[in-house]
């Protein structure tokens, strides 16, 4: 868990690039900092292993104050990933991932092992890239790397700065699947930051909007898109409103509301845990039916756009 | 006309002395570099972490670089003495700026995201300097000691003034000696060596992998084996201590004569003239190859050596100048022959001692002789044309060189330019030959031997009379080149060697065969 009570941070230039956050991420979950450029998220981010150190406030990962714990020693406990990957270009692949286990002394075996293991999971058989150099991989793998370093000691906390912003929108996208797909995740706290709207509603469990070094709100995607604490929050999703409130809103969200029918043949079979997004999706090359608790249904156009029509207005 | 040795004639003369000093030469050149390393390099990682400093460290480094390098040798000797220590000391600030500022500007080079990251990974400020830092840096790192080691390379070739070594050696005494042959092959050998280091520092410099990285721990290892080439040659094991000029070194009524003639084998150190007087009165060397009217002679209380067997011609000093000059000016000849047998030694020697020792300018000591002879007369400022005088770089020369000059100007409509201290006997009789000096003063026995390289077998008949020097060398410098020698001034400027008074009577050393037996003792 992550626990951070009332920090702000000020640098020498007078202007408070964080002011007065209090943020709590639990354990196993994906935290998404969301915001614009300048807007406090990457030093939110950085004050948590320490790259910069709090002004007023305190920060706890697993219950314990980072300011109690030499820096070197903190860090190595928590994986970091970084924009540009940060891969140490004079080392191979192998060598890179193994960098932490090494710092923390790790016996050679289990440092080899749990390397190709993870290069395994990320796709990047050992045999053919483990002596490779960074510059011989693509943009996508090299990202792999950079995740699989961050790895690779198998922390419990994860930090990710815009891990997928410098790829191509191809890349990205399936680079971002894979890793939502991940199973070693599945158990680690994450705390991610990004500008990029669509990622931040696919990965976050939750999402902290900030602006100007102030938190706007903290929930899950649904609480953000449909329940806005301001007009901040509510005015940021505007452009891409409708397509986000489709993609969150599941179809068993609207179940009540689809008319009972079940005639006809043909048709794409989904469940109740398919988006709106995707039903509609599917609906521009076939006819869809879906099945929720045991009862199956007719997906039609109308049906989900009065489904969210509804919903909002509940 | 040329008459030195062939540069292949020359190293086939002298293999030994040649592989001698090239090992002396990148001896300390690597020195240098190894304490420039040492050095610098810690000093560059500093100001990575010490912002402020950078800016003070770089500017002083920086002005140290712009000092030149023929300058920054004689700061060194007051502070230093000569030799080894001066040298090594002025190499390694020459070879510390670009170790500096590389070290400097490539761990600055390095991707900030890569630092980052090893700094988020949780590597203390010593792994990320060992491990990403300086590996990332390296390769501007080795180009800085590669810069350091080719400016290193030419700079060393200096050291020879002051009796260090290396292949400056042979440059300065081929200028001294008019041989060309001997100068290439100080300056081949030193250009080779330049690309030679070059080459191999540039296969260290490609991409670092594995390998290379094995490769790049072995360069400490290597620079000390090459600076250890220093100490290798250096059997300097005489009872006395010797310091010649590079000129003396080469010549047949120099170093040469003392083998052949006295037997006298004493591996001199090779020392330039100008402070070669003030290391023997400081006792870092005890014989020297001075000559006989220099004024620190007198001023540093070192006496002369007699000549027994006659090994230095004489050395009458006389103005030469082309024909063409004095067929063109004819009053420029007895104007000139105005100075004829007014200096004697004596009167030489302590108008030297003014110049070298009180300091007092060339200029003035020379306008106080001719007032004091009623020569000289207020400069006419006349507009028929212009003598171009030059003289060698030492005391004699300035002093002559400036009475000329008054003289021309005082008793002639002619105007004079003056190109003095030039660096040797070819320069000069290259520049006169040439058409680009019209007069300078000159040595009878310089003309005999360095300039005609008479044979040995003529040069005996002549050696022991100075009148018959002057009359054979007066004859075939008409004849060979038309150049014309006007009447000695007076006094013999020949060369002697001198020791301390001190040491003469301790040794009871009256002459030169004393020394000889002296050294086989």
């Amino acid at each position: 868990m992550i626990q951070l009570s009332h920090v702000s941070k000020f640098f020498e230039k007078g202007k408070n690039a964080v002011d007065d956050i209090s943020l709590t991420v639990n354990d196993g979950e994906i935290m998404v900092l969301l915001g614009t450029s300048g807007c406090g998220k990457t030093t939110t981010l950085r004050l948590i292993n320490r790259l910069l150190d709090a002004s007023s406030g305190t920060v706890e990962v697993n219950g314990e104050n980072v300011r109690r714990i030499p820096a070197t020693t903190l860090r190595k406990s928590i994986g970091y990933v970084l924009q540009n990957n940060g891969l140490f270009p004079h080392y191979t692949v192998e060598e890179n991932i193994c960098t932490v286990p090494q710092l923390l002394n790790w016996p050679k075996e289990k440092t080899i092992a749990r390397c190709h293991t993870l290069m395994h999971k990320l796709k990047l058989p050992p045999e053919q890239y483990a002596h490779s150099y960074p510059h011989q991989l693509s943009g996508g793998q090299q990202q792999r790397v950079g995740l699989a370093r961050a790895l690779a000691a198998d922390p419990p906390v994860l930090l990710m700065d815009e891990p997928f912003g410098a790829l191509d929108p191809l890349t990205r996208d399936a680079v971002r699947q894979e890793f939502k797909s991940l199973d070693e995740l599945h158990t680690k706290t994450v705390v991610l930051v990004t500008h990029d709207i669509e990622e931040a509603f696919q990965l976050g469990d939750r999402i902290c909007l900030m602006n100007a070094g102030r938190i706007q709100q903290t929930g899950r995607p649904a609480e953000l898109l449909f329940r806005p604490a301001n007009d901040f929050v509510r005015n940021f999703f505007d452009r891409q409103r409708t397509q986000l409130e489709l993609s969150t809103l599941k179809l068993r969200d609207i179940w009540d509301t689809i008319p009972s029918s079940h005639n006809g043949e043909n048709y794409v079979e989904i469940t109740g845990d398919a988006s709106c997004w995707e039903a509609l999706s599917l609906l521009t090359s076939s006819h869809v039916i879906a099945t929720h608790n045991g009862t199956a249904k007719v997906i039609t156009g109308s049906a989900v756009m009065n489904g969210l029509q509804t919903y909002k207005t509940r | 006309m040329e008459p030195s040795t062939s540069f292949f004639d020359f190293i086939q003369q002298e293999p030994a002395k040649l592989l001698q000093q090239t090992l002396t030469h990148t001896g300390l050149t690597f020195i240098s570099v190894l304490i420039a390393i040492a050095i610098g390099l810690p000093l560059g990682i500093l100001i990575t972490r010490r912002r402020r400093l950078s800016g003070l460290v770089l500017g002083i480094a920086g002005v140290l670089q712009t000092i030149p390098s023929i300058a920054l040798l004689g700061f060194m000797i007051p502070l230093l003495g000569i030799g080894v220590k001066p040298a090594i000391v002025a190499l390694f600030l020459y070879a510390l700026l670009p170790i500096i500022r590389n070290t400097y500007t490539g761990i600055r080079g390095v991707d900030p995201a890569v630092t980052e990251a090893a700094t988020g990974m949780g590597m203390s400020d010593r792994q990320l300097l060992l491990k990403v830092q300086l590996p990332l840096a390296m390769p501007v790192i080795l180009a800085g000691i590669r810069t350091a080691t080719v400016i290193n390379v030419g700079v060393a070739t200096l050291a020879a003034y002051i009796a260090a070594g290396g292949l400056g050696e042979f440059i300065f005494g081929g200028i001294a000696l008019n041989n060309t042959g001997m100068i290439l092959a100080g300056a081949i050998p030193a250009a080779l060596l330049a690309i030679l280091f070059d080459w191999l520092i540039s296969l260290l410099q490609k991409r670092m992998t594995r390998q290379s990285r094995m490769r790049l721990y072995l360069l400490p290892l290597i620079l000390i084996v090459l600076s250890s080439f220093y100490l290798l040659p250096m059997g300097n094991n005489a009872r006395l201590k010797a310091g010649f000029t590079p000129e003396f070194m080469g010549r047949r009524d120099g170093n040469l004569g003392l083998r052949t003639v006295y037997g006298i084998h004493i591996n001199p150190l090779v020392i330039s003239d100008m402070i070669m007087y003030k290391a023997a009165y400081e006792k870092t060397i005890d014989v020297i190859s001075g000559s006989s009217t220099d004024g620190r002679g007198k001023a540093f209380d070192l006496v002369v050596l007699q000549d027994d067997k006659h090994i230095f011609p004489p050395y009458y000093a006389a103005p030469i100048a082309t024909n063409t000059i004095l067929e063109k000016y004819p009053e420029l000849e007895p104007t000139l022959n105005l100075l004829a047998g007014t200096i004697n030694d004596s009167i030489m020697t302590a108008l030297n001692y003014q110049v070298d020792y009180l300091k007092y300018s060339p200029e003035k000591v020379a306008r106080e002789f001719l007032m004091q002879k009623g020569l000289y007369q207020p400069a006419r400022n006349g507009s028929k044309g212009t003598i171009r005088i030059g003289c060698k770089i030492f005391g004699d020369g300035y002093i002559l060189a400036n009475m000329y000059k008054m003289l021309i100007e005082g008793h002639t409509d002619l105007a004079v330019s003056t190109k003095l201290g030039l660096g040797g006997t070819k320069i000069c009789f290259d520049a006169l030959n040439n058409n680009q000096l019209d007069v300078y003063p000159e040595y009878t026995g310089t003309g005999l031997l360095a300039i005609l390289q008479t044979p040995a077998n003529i040069t005996d008949t002549l050696i022991a009379d100075k009148d018959k020097v002057y009359t054979y060398v007066s004859r075939e410098f008409e004849q060979q080149y038309g150049i014309k020698w006007l009447k000695p001034v007076g006094f013999n400027n020949t060369y002697a060697l001198m020791m301390r008074r001190q040491q003469t009577m301790d040794l009871q050393i009256k002459s030169i065969s004393d020394l000889a037996r002296y050294l086989k003792k």
